[in-house]
This record gives structure tokens, sequence and C-alpha cells, in this order.
């Protein structure tokens, strides 16, 4: 389709580029799909209803804060791991493997790096360079000045930074995913045993155009999966 | 006309990489570099020419995706990828002095291959030539010869192209004629136009290998390229900060938490060949505990836990020791019986010598008897409970001591 366009006008004026033709009009045609498909790590779906996107915008920061905030931070890395994404944890030496893989993170692409307490910037630095999404438990009084460089950083990389806190603290965020109420369900006065979580997730984004978004969830529902309540 | 032409390549030029500033940290180069790399999962033999210019070229890609509409196609969307995060307009992309721009250009060899981006057009087998005989002589980039030609009235391309090449030695020499090549499509690329050592150059902006020409073919998949990627972040991670920080988990069976994963110490090696052994695949079969007769009877609607932790599993494992005081009604303590029962019933509880929290539910204890094999054994208790302020825990009783083995975060 190009082919003739593209021949006649490189033949017979070499020199007239007013308009898009051939290639460039491909490019052009191309671009926003491609850079919509490809700017976009996907969720899964209970999560997607969360993001403006529906999907988790490269070189974007995100976080996650309230109670549950480690589960939601899971599930919403399962859905670019469970894609062939790496992710790479860095102060999250205590999230639960057995309940990372229930989410769904696959994890023979998933690192978990140990970092001492000085070193938690440079290891999510050197991480955002080639992990698509890094999830950081920052120490509660991270250094701004670190924060904007991770987050500077991670915006040139194209990688997305999942921030875990239980309440905001130095990252500038471009979306707030906020775990409002959470109620456990299977558990009695010493029957029992816990089930399955009811929560209520409320998305912000920074952008004027960005409503927020609440979403009912089970996370997790009795199968050790994050659904849709 | 028999001489032989140019491979045909499709070029790739980037303008706003073109000139890679010395005082970006070698940002463009990175840029660029990223575009090689993300090509080379359409063609494992990308050429980087110069800065902001390469090349692959396009018969061998074309057999394998079919046409060549779709290999452009590939190449616009990986390109586009590569450049992707920083072409966004809105907040910083517009202002962003066009480096997310790209043209694409298809010809016999580079020189013409330059000029086909610069028009958009992909030119024909064999009619690069003709493509190249309106274009003006002041192309050739060489303004002493370029002036004679102009003066001559060969203006274009295609004019000086007419006449003779003898003539052409006799008038200007073999640098005339190499231009004189040039105009005729018989060869590939200005004098100059390259810049040696690209390679390297990219190789250290980048930080990390790259595949260049010298890759392996076969390697299409865009997933082993992220893989590999990751593998010299994690490498270089590594190198930073001691081999031991980077780790990757394994399941493996166990009754805890903590038991039923490990974290082995990342290698590429263990990178490629971890297959994580399925959580159920090595539970204890034939192996009666003494507190599923106590389950049995105690709370007959639960399915028997033989000392493993049912589902869903702890978003938190516990790292080193949490202690966990909990007390019943009238401030005692509360224990396991040797029969694997609460001596009461908790009624409060505090974290680490924290703030007591009211309990508002909590399971049965399941007991679990570690080691049973060794001298060593071990006789615990496990209790999920949920306190006032929503938190679930799974805590653990051994020889009167409770501690948080983990949170349902």
């Amino acid at each position: 389709m190009f082919d003739s366009t593209s021949r006649s006008h490189g033949l017979q004026r070499p020199h007239g580029l007013q308009r898009p033709h051939g290639l460039q009009a491909l490019a052009e045609r191309v671009r926003p799909v491609a850079a919509s498909r490809t700017r976009l790590l996907p969720a899964l779906p209970p999560i997607a209803a969360l993001l403006p996107d529906g999907g988790l915008r490269r070189g974007s920061v995100v976080r996650c804060t309230g109670r549950a905030a480690s589960s939601l931070a899971m599930a919403v890395a399962a859905g670019p791991s469970a894609a062939g994404s790496w992710c790479a944890t860095v102060g999250m030496e205590e999230m639960g493997i057995l309940a990372a893989a229930g989410y769904g993170l696959d994890l023979e692409r998933l690192a978990m790096v140990r970092a001492a307490p000085g070193e938690w910037a440079v290891a999510t630095a050197v991480l955002v360079d080639g992990i698509d999404l890094v999830v950081l438990a920052p120490p509660r009084h991270a250094r701004p000045a670190a924060a904007r460089t991770l987050v500077a950083r991670a915006r040139e990389r194209g990688a997305v930074l999942l921030v875990v806190e239980e309440r905001p603290g130095s990252f500038f965020a471009e979306l707030e995913l906020v775990v409002e109420s959470a109620q456990w369900q299977g558990l009695a006065d010493g029957t029992g045993r816990l089930r399955s979580r009811r929560v209520t997730v409320v998305a912000r984004g920074r952008g004027p155009a960005v409503r927020p978004a609440r979403q009912e969830l089970w996370l997790p529902a009795a199968t050790g999966k994050v659904v849709a309540a | 006309m028999t001489e032989p032409v140019p491979p045909r390549l499709l070029l790739v030029e980037c303008p706003g990489l073109e000139a890679p500033d010395e005082d970006d940290g070698g940002l463009h180069l990175r840029r660029f570099g990223r575009v090689v790399e993300a090509l080379s999962s359409v063609c494992p033999w990308v050429d980087a020419v110069r800065p902001g210019v390469c090349t692959l070229p396009i018969k061998g890609p074309t057999r394998y995706f079919g046409t060549e509409e779709a290999v452009l196609v590939r190449v616009a969307e990986a390109v586009g990828e590569a450049l992707g995060p920083f072409r966004e307009g809105g907040r910083d992309g517009e202002g962003d002095v066009g480096s997310g721009d790209f043209r694409l250009g298809v010809a016999e060899g580079v020189f013409a291959a330059v000029l086909a981006a610069r028009a958009g057009a992909v030119v024909p087998a064999g009619e690069t030539a003709r493509f190249l005989a309106p274009w003006p002589v002041a192309v050739l980039s060489d303004p002493e010869l370029v002036e004679v030609l102009v003066r001559l009235g060969l203006s274009t391309l295609g004019g000086f192209a007419q006449v003779p090449a003898a003539d052409v030695l006799a008038r200007f020499g073999t640098r005339g004629i190499r231009a004189h090549r040039l105009a005729r499509g018989l060869d590939g690329e200005l004098s100059g136009y390259r810049v040696s050592g690209m390679g390297a150059r990219l190789v250290a902006a980048l930080g990390h290998a790259l595949a260049l020409q010298d890759l392996q073919p076969g390697f299409w998949g865009g997933t082993s390229a992220a893989d590999e990627r990751a593998g010299e972040v994690l490498t270089a991670l590594q190198r930073r900060l001691g081999t031991e920080a980077v780790t990757v988990p394994v399941l493996e069976g166990g009754r805890g938490p903590a038991d039923r994963c490990r974290l082995v110490t990342w290698s590429p090696v263990v990178a490629r060949s971890s297959p994580a052994s399925s959580p159920g695949s090595s539970s204890a079969p034939g192996r009666e505990r003494k507190g599923s007769r106590r389950k049995a009877s105690q709370a007959p609607l639960e399915p028997p836990w033989p000392g493993r932790l049912p589902p869903p599993a702890p978003a938190r494992v516990t790292v080193g020791e949490r202690p966990v005081e909990v007390l019943d009604r009238s401030g005692v303590p509360v224990g396991v019986t040797a029969r694997g029962l609460l001596t009461a019933e908790p009624e409060r509880l505090s974290v680490d010598g924290g703030l007591w929290v009211p309990v508002v539910a909590w399971s049965a204890p399941w007991p679990v008897e570690e080691r049973w094999w060794s001298t060593a054994r071990r006789r615990a208790a496990r209790l999920q409970v949920l306190t006032a302020d929503g938190v679930a825990r799974l805590l653990v009783t051994e020889r009167r001591r409770w501690r948080v083995e983990a949170t349902y975060d």
C-alpha cells in the first residue's frame, strides 16, 4: 500500500516533505498502536479496573498504601509478571512467596534483593535499568532527593516503580492505590480459619483528567487469588 | 548495468539522537543503544552506523516475517517501544528536542537508504539509481566537488551519473569516482559518514553487553532478550551489593510459610534452570500426626491439616524474632496443652512489647511437630489471630513463648 506512493514520492519529489508519505505515514500509523500496547504493562482484570489506562504505565510510579498494601502490591505485580515481565523487590524481605505465587507472580522471573539500610536507593536505581517492575518498600524516612532521583530514573528507563508504604512518604506517585477497608472472613471464636478478605481499594491519579476509581476486591479470595467482589 | 549493487538495507534514523551531547551523561547514546537493542529482536544483524543511525538487511527478516511491510511494522514498533517512554507528549515530551522521532527508509546501500529515510520511501530492489537521480548533488557532502558539478550544469545525481566514469576519473580523480559511484547507486556510503567504534561506545553507554552483529541467529523472541537484560542487571547488582544480596525464591515442601520456600542466591544458571517445584509436591504422605486426631474431634468440618498451613498464604513472613504476649481475660498468658488445646480464650495481645490490642477472632491451634525424625524434635502449635485493628497474624508457640510467624497483610 505504501509501496506505490512512497516510490513515486521518492522518484519524483525527493524534496517534497510537506506531508507524511509512505513510510512516515506508516510510522505515524504504527506509532500510537505500538506505543499504547507497549507503554503499558498489563494488569490482572480486577486491578485493571483501578488503573486509568487499564494497565501500568511504563516509567510511572504507583504507590500502594494502607492495610493489605503488601497483598495489593503483589496483586498489581502479578499482571506484568504473568505476562512475562521480570519483577524485583527491594526492602520486601518479608514478602510471602507462597502468597505471591498465589496472586499469580511468576517466581521464575522474580528477584528479591536484600539491600543494606544505606543501599536501597542504589539497588533500586540499578534494577530499574533492566527490570520492568520494581517493588520497593522504602525506609520510613527516605530522603526526598533519593526518591526524586529514582522517580526520574524509572521514568527514563521505562520501568514501573511500585512503592509499598503504610502511609504516603517521600515518593511522588502518579497513581495512589489505597486500601480503605479490609475485612477478613472465616475466622471466629476458636473455630474456622482465615479464608478470604474483602477490601475496598481507591485509586487516585495525579492528572486532572483522572477520576478516582473504587473497586471492591477479594484480596485474597479463598483460592489465594485476587478477584473482583 | 551489470556491476554489483550494495545490499538492500532498512535504515532507521533517530534525528534527535544524532548528535550526542557530551554533557548529557551519555543519555542520547543510551537511548540509541536501546533502539539498537530493540531492533535485535527483529534481526540479529543490526549495524550501528553512527549515533542515531543504524541499518539492518531487509532480506532475511522479510523471509522470516513474510512481507516487507510486516518487517517495517515490526521495526517501527520496536523503535517506538525503545523510544516510547520519552516520546510521550504532554508532561515533558514535546519540548524534548524531538528525540523521540524516527524515520525509516529502504534502499540499496547506506547512502541511498539515508535519502530514502529522509523521503520516507521504500525503494524497490534495482531501483536505487533511479531513486537517486533527482536528488541535488549537494547530498554528496563534498562542497568543492559540488560547486564544480553545479557550474558544469550537473545539478542532480542523475545528471552526474550520466557522465562516463573515465571522464569523471580524468577530471576529478579518485575522489570524484567515489562520488560518481555513489550517484550511480553502486557504492554503499559517503566516506566519513560512518563513525567507527559505535559498538564499543554503545556498550559503554548502556553499561552492559549489546547484541550487535555477532549475535546468535534465532534470537527472534523478545522474551529471552528481557531475560538477558534482567540477568545483566542482577549480575551488576551482585557486583555492587555482594552475591548474597540478590536471591530468587524456590518453592519446596514444608509446613510453615518460611519452610515452604527457600531463597537461593541468584545466578544466571539458577535463573534458567529453577523449575519451582509445585507447592504440593512434597507433602508428607503417610505421616500420621497427633494433631489430626484432635482436629477431627474438635473441628470436624475442617479438612485435616497435617501440620501444613492452610491457604491463603500470609503476605508477610516474619524475618527474625518477633515475640508476642497473648493473655486471657484475667491477664494470664494463654498456652497450648499437650493435647493441642488452648488453655484459655485469648483476649488481647501485644507484639514486640507494643500496645495491647484486643483479639476479635482466632482459630483452633494446630500442632506442628517439626523434625520428628531427629532427636532435636520440636513441638509447636500455630494459631491464626485477628485483632481489633484488622490485622490477622499467624502466631506460633514453642516452649510457652509466642511469636509472630507471619502477617496476613
